[in-house]
Parts: C-alpha cells; sequence; structure tokens
C-alpha cells in the first residue's frame, strides 16, 4: 500500500515537470480560441443583464441620468392592469396554443413514419412555415384574415352563409386569430422532432409487443406515448420559451390591439422603451421576463436531470 | 368471412388421417385469405392516410399559395366584392410596382450582408471557442463554458434595451464624447446592425458538441507530428465536422435575414433597412393594395423558401438536432 503511493507520487511529480510547458502551451492556445467569443457575449449579453437589473430600480428616460427608484418600478407594474393583461395573454397563448399544436405534430409525425411515398413533400410543406420570417408569414396571414369580403376566411364563410367576420379587428376574435397562426407556424418544427424521436425508439419493443398479440392501439398507448414522454416534455418547455418571446407576430398583426386584446410582454416592453421611452420600468418588465424563462429553464433541467453533454 | 367458413370445415373433418391433411391445406389457405384481406385493409388505410396527409399539406401549404396567387392579381380584382380564387389575369409588373414604390433591392442587399457577416463569424468564432472548450484543457475553461450555458437561457427581450444603450453611448462615435454623450454613437449605421450579433452562445455550445465527438488521437497525432495549435486546429479538426459548419451556417443566415426588432430599433434611414424590417414599413405605403404587398412579401419570403429545398436536410437536422442535443 505505502509502496504503492509513493510510487503514484514520483510518477506524478515525473509526470508534472515534463508536462508544464504543453499544458500551459496548450492552455493558453485555448484560452485565445475561446477568448474573441467569450469576450463579445460578455459585452453583449452578460454586461446587459447586469445594466438591464440595475436599471430597472431606476427612472430613466435616456436624456437626463438614471434616478434612483427603489422597488418603485415593480410596484408600477404589479399595479398596472395592462402589463397584467400581457402577461395573461402570454399565459392564454400557451396554454391554448401548444397543446394543440402538440397533438396536431405527434398525429402527423405518426402518420408520416408510416413511410409513405411522397413523405418529403409533405414534410417541405408542413415545415415551410419555420423558415420563413415571421414578418413575411404576418403579412400573408394579415390578407387571409381580412375583415373585407376578400379575406381568404370570410371568402370561405361566405360559402356557408356566414356573414363577414372581423377577426383581427375584433376584441374577442383577435387573440384567437393570433393563436391559430403560432399552431401553424409551430407544427412543422415539433412534427420534426416528433418524428426522429419516434424513429429513435426500439423495434424490438414492438415486435415482443407483436409476439405478445397487442393491438395497434395498445402499442400506440403502451410504447409509443410513454417512449415520447421525454421529447414530449422538452417540445413543451421550448415552446413555452418560445411563445413568452413572441413579438414579430404581434408587431405586425395586431399591434397588440384592439384594445390590448393581444398584447403580450415582449410588445409591452417594446412600447415602454420605445415609444414611451421609459427605460426604467421597460427594464423592469424585462427583468420580469427573464426572471420568468429563467426559473422555467432551470426547472426543467432539474427534472429531465438533463445535463447538458 | 374466411374466417366464418373455415373453422366449420376443420371441426368436420378432424379425427381423420385425410381430415388431418385437409386441416392442414384448409389451414393454408385460410392464412392466405386472412394475409389478402389483412393487405388490402392495409392498402385502404395507406390510401386513406395518403389522401388525409394530402389534405394536411394542401392546408399548411394554402398559406403561401394565396400569398402567391394574390402577389398577380389586379387591383381591381383585389377590390371586387366576387374575387375568383384563380386570378382572372396574371400581373406580374405588380412585382415591378412594389419595386418602384419601395426599394426591395436595397432591403434585400442590406439583409444579404448582415446574413453573410453572421454566418462568418458566427462560423470562425463560434467554431474557435466551440473547438478550445471541447477539446482543450485549459484553466477557467469551465467557468467559460458555464457562462455560455447561462447565456443561452438570456432572451433576447430581456437585454435588448441596454444592447440599444449600448449602441447609443458607443464612445468617439457619431459624434459622442469619451462618455458617449452628445451625439448619435452607432445608432443608424452599419456597425450598430453587425456588431451585436457576431456570435451566439448557442452556435458555441453546438460546435462544442460537434468536436466532442471528433477524435482526440488525429489531434494528439498532429501534435506530435509537430504542427502548431492552429494548424491542428485549422487542418485537422475543423474539417471533421463539416457537415455540423453547413448546420450553424443555415442557422446563422437564417438568422440574420429574418430578424426584424433589432433593425427596426437601430435604423431610421430607408438605406439601412432590412428585408424584414422594408416589408413590414412597406405595409404602410401599400395600405390596402394587398397584390403589391403579397408581392413584397413573395420577395422577402422566397430566397429563405429556396434556400430551404436546396438544404432540406441539413435545415431540419440543424433545426431539430440543435433543439434534442
Amino acid at each position: 500500500m505505502s509502496t504503492n503511493t509513493v510510487d503514484r507520487q514520483t510518477l506524478s511529480t515525473t509526470r508534472r515537470r515534463r508536462t508544464p510547458t504543453l499544458t500551459q502551451r496548450q492552455g493558453r492556445w485555448g484560452l485565445l480560441f475561446a477568448a474573441p467569443a467569450t469576450v463579445q457575449i460578455a459585452l453583449w449579453t452578460g454586461l446587459p443583464v447586469l445594466v438591464s437589473i440595475i436599471l430597472s430600480f431606476t427612472n430613466y428616460d435616456m436624456l437626463n441620468p438614471p434616478e434612483f427608484l427603489g422597488f418603485d418600478n415593480y410596484v408600477t407594474l404589479a399595479n398596472d392592469p395592462v402589463f397584467w393583461k400581457a402577461l395573461g395573454n402570454n399565459f392564454i397563448m400557451a396554454i391554448v396554443g401548444i397543446p394543440i399544436s402538440i397533438l396536431i405534430s405527434l398525429a402527423l409525425a405518426v402518420m408520416l413514419n408510416q413511410g409513405l411515398r411522397g413523405n418529403s413533400i409533405f414534410r417541405t410543406a408542413v415545415f415551410l412555415p419555420h423558415v420563413t420570417a415571421t414578418v413575411a408569414i404576418a403579412m400573408i396571414w394579415l390578407w387571409i384574415y381580412s375583415p373585407g369580403g376578400n379575406g381568404l376566411f370570410n371568402i370561405v364563410l361566405g360559402f356557408f352563409g356566414v356573414p363577414n367576420q372581423a377577426f383581427l379587428a375584433s376584441p374577442s376574435q383577435a387573440l384567437p386569430s393570433v393563436i391559430l397562426v403560432t399552431i401553424w407556424q409551430g407544427i412543422g418544427l415539433k412534427m420534426m422532432i416528433y418524428l426522429a424521436s419516434l424513429q429513435g425508439i426500439d423495434q424490438q419493443l414492438y415486435e415482443a409487443a407483436d409476439i405478445d398479440g397487442a393491438s395497434a392501439v395498445q402499442k400506440f398507448f403502451r410504447i409509443t406515448i410513454p417512449m415520447l414522454k421525454p421529447v414530449t416534455f422538452f417540445i413543451l418547455v421550448t415552446s413555452i420559451v418560445g411563445n413568452f418571446q413572441t413579438f414579430d407576430l404581434i408587431y405586425n398583426l395586431t399591434n397588440g390591439g384592439p384594445a390590448n386584446s393581444t398584447t403580450v410582454i415582449t410588445y409591452q416592453i417594446y412600447q415602454t422603451a420605445f415609444q414611451q421611452f421609459r427605460m426604467g420600468l421597460a427594464t423592469a418588465q424585462s427583468v420580469v421576463l427573464l426572471i420568468v424563462l429563467v426559473v422555467l429553464t432551470i426547472f426543467s433541467r432539474r427534472i429531465t436531470g438533463g445535463k447538458d453533454d | 368471412m374466411t374466417d366464418t367458413v373455415f373453422p366449420g370445415t376443420l371441426d368436420a373433418s378432424a379425427g381423420t388421417e385425410q381430415g388431418a391433411a385437409e386441416r392442414k391445406a384448409a389451414a393454408r389457405t385460410a392464412k392466405q385469405a386472412n394475409k389478402r384481406s389483412a393487405s388490402t385493409k392495409r392498402r385502404i388505410s395507406r390510401v386513406a392516410l395518403t389522401v388525409l396527409l394530402i389534405v394536411v399539406s394542401f392546408v399548411m401549404a394554402l398559406p403561401f399559395v394565396w400569398m402567391f396567387l394574390t402577389s398577380v392579381r389586379s387591383s381591381p380584382e383585389i377590390f371586387s366584392s366576387d374575387m375568383p380564387m384563380w386570378p382572372a389575369e396574371w400581373h406580374w409588373e405588380n412585382f415591378t410596382v412594389a419595386l418602384e414604390r419601395a426599394p426591395f433591392g436595397i432591403y434585400a442587399r442590406n439583409s444579404f450582408i448582415i446574413a453573410v457577416v453572421h454566418t462568418i463569424s458566427n462560423l470562425v468564432f463560434g467554431s474557435m471557442a466551440g473547438y478550445a472548450l471541447a477539446k482543450i484543457r485549459f484553466k477557467g475553461s469551465s467557468v467559460i463554458f458555464g457562462f455560455i450555458l447561462a447565456s443561452m437561457m438570456i432572451p433576447f427581450y430581456a437585454i435588448v434595451i441596454p444592447e440599444f444603450l449600448m449602441i447609443r453611448f458607443v464612445p468617439f462615435a457619431g459624434g459622442n464624447d469619451l462618455f458617449g454623450q452628445g451625439g448619435t454613437g452607432w445608432y443608424d449605421t452599419w456597425w450598430a446592425l453587425l456588431i451585436p450579433g457576431l456570435v451566439s452562445p448557442f452556435n458555441i455550445f453546438l460546435f462544442r458538441q460537434f468536436f466532442i465527438s471528433t477524435p482526440t488521437e488525429l489531434m494528439e497525432a498532429a501534435r506530435i507530428d509537430g504542427a502548431s495549435e492552429a494548424r491542428t486546429f485549422v487542418q485537422i479538426m475543423a474539417p471533421l465536422i463539416r457537415p455540423g459548419m453547413l448546420t450553424v451556417a443555415l442557422l446563422a443566415f437564417e438568422a440574420g435575414w429574418n430578424n426584424f426588432l433589432w433593425p427596426l430599433l437601430v435604423t431610421s434611414s430607408t438605406n439601412l433597412r432590412t428585408i424584414q424590417l422594408g416589408l413590414s414599413v412597406f405595409r404602410q405605403e401599400a395600405g390596402t393594395e394587398f397584390n403589391l404587398l403579397m408581392a413584397g412579401t413573395t420577395m422577402a419570403a422566397v430566397p429563405m423558401i429556396v434556400m430551404f429545398f436546396f438544404f432540406q436536410k441539413q435545415f431540419v437536422n440543424g433545426f431539430v438536432g440543435s433543439g434534442l442535443k
């Protein structure tokens, strides 16, 4: 035992004597390689986070120096019905839109997994909205939802004798109309992720079920669904995170209106900061967004026990 | 049908030797018949499935078809009370009219420049950092990696205000003094459009994942052969992750081309507008002339769609793989 430790000690000292040049040289190169990106991110992500948090405790309009307010901005937000409305809209969009698009994309992925002909054309059609710029998508849907008789939806409804609907111009229909667009846009990626993990399921599970005489329905609910649980959770979390960052769509479709019926937290940040120039209050809003999303991400990493490599 | 006929026959002939042979033959035919009916059943369900998928693809693609059909309609048709589904005449000149009303060429050029610069910078700086974090042991590497991971969680909307202020108060730029006062800094300049997005933490993370699966032996062999660290990286290790490079390039290009909020905030002159921002501004210009707006939208959407057709596999792998890792 004791000779062993001695051996190991001498071994490690000789190694230490021999290696420093290489490790040191390597270390320098490692730092050199990582430095540009690290400095860039420290400057344009790290520093702004700190500035956001600091500014959120001040009153700042860009013309006069910031004035310390303590928690006043957060108190203002807590009493601001529009801010609560924005949070609520984000919440509704998430709770209505995400389950629907998850169900549709799961169904489509299972269908696609049957290896039918024309698979790739179909995948392209479903995935296209994900690659297209949201601004362009907003323009297309603006026209589809056009409240005049020439909007595509009103044309279709006209066939069934339904009178013209206001859609985005109606306080009660605007949010559902926006949610429909987010569903349409979000299906493609979710479907692709499901498809990838469907193809990763061990076929032996199905073969074993076949031997036991399981029906297709049983196989789906007893094998497929449980095997897809982790990926579903992943899709759920990333969708919620994405949902809280909806901005381009709202800005171009509705401007948060009518009567704040479609405003979301990012749109409130934009308005408060860049239309009203209340930078302190706007950073307080963005800190709230930051906390919501970071808590959600950390919480989900805990649950999945997901290490990042 | 076959199921109900055969069991009876089997029962009747049971017991005798002849019966056994008959039974075997009968069972064989029954099996075949079953197989046949099962295969027709399967074929029917496959046809039904295909039809369903065609309908779904049509619905998913319909907004794009509608965009295109509208872009070639005449103005009277747009405003007529009973607009036909299919355009009566194809007015390609809508595109030239839209181009006259708004400089989509300049917008597209600007977006292209930003997308290309961000693609290159993400490839260069991202792969360097990813390589260092995956393959080189150095002091502070775990701290840097932790920092990159933390940065990935930060939503852009949470830091957009300080970023804007930083652009506005860059010292000695745009008439600013040392303390960033007196002028407009980088506001409404190319610097504002290009600098903040040079590297995304997410791409560094992706590169690290790509490099982790490369063989370390190659690196050591290159070192033993006397290659410098820089040469080992550029000539030996970086070429190993070429597919990964393409993935990051596509993601970076897409992000550059489709970006909207940042150009909206930091530019004011027409000459610096990006394609998405230009399209959004053009909406005010076009008003209710949706044929012109859709012509502009087509121009803004088509480059990405074409690129997607060419690199479909890499795109999907990029979006899906990056999500799953």
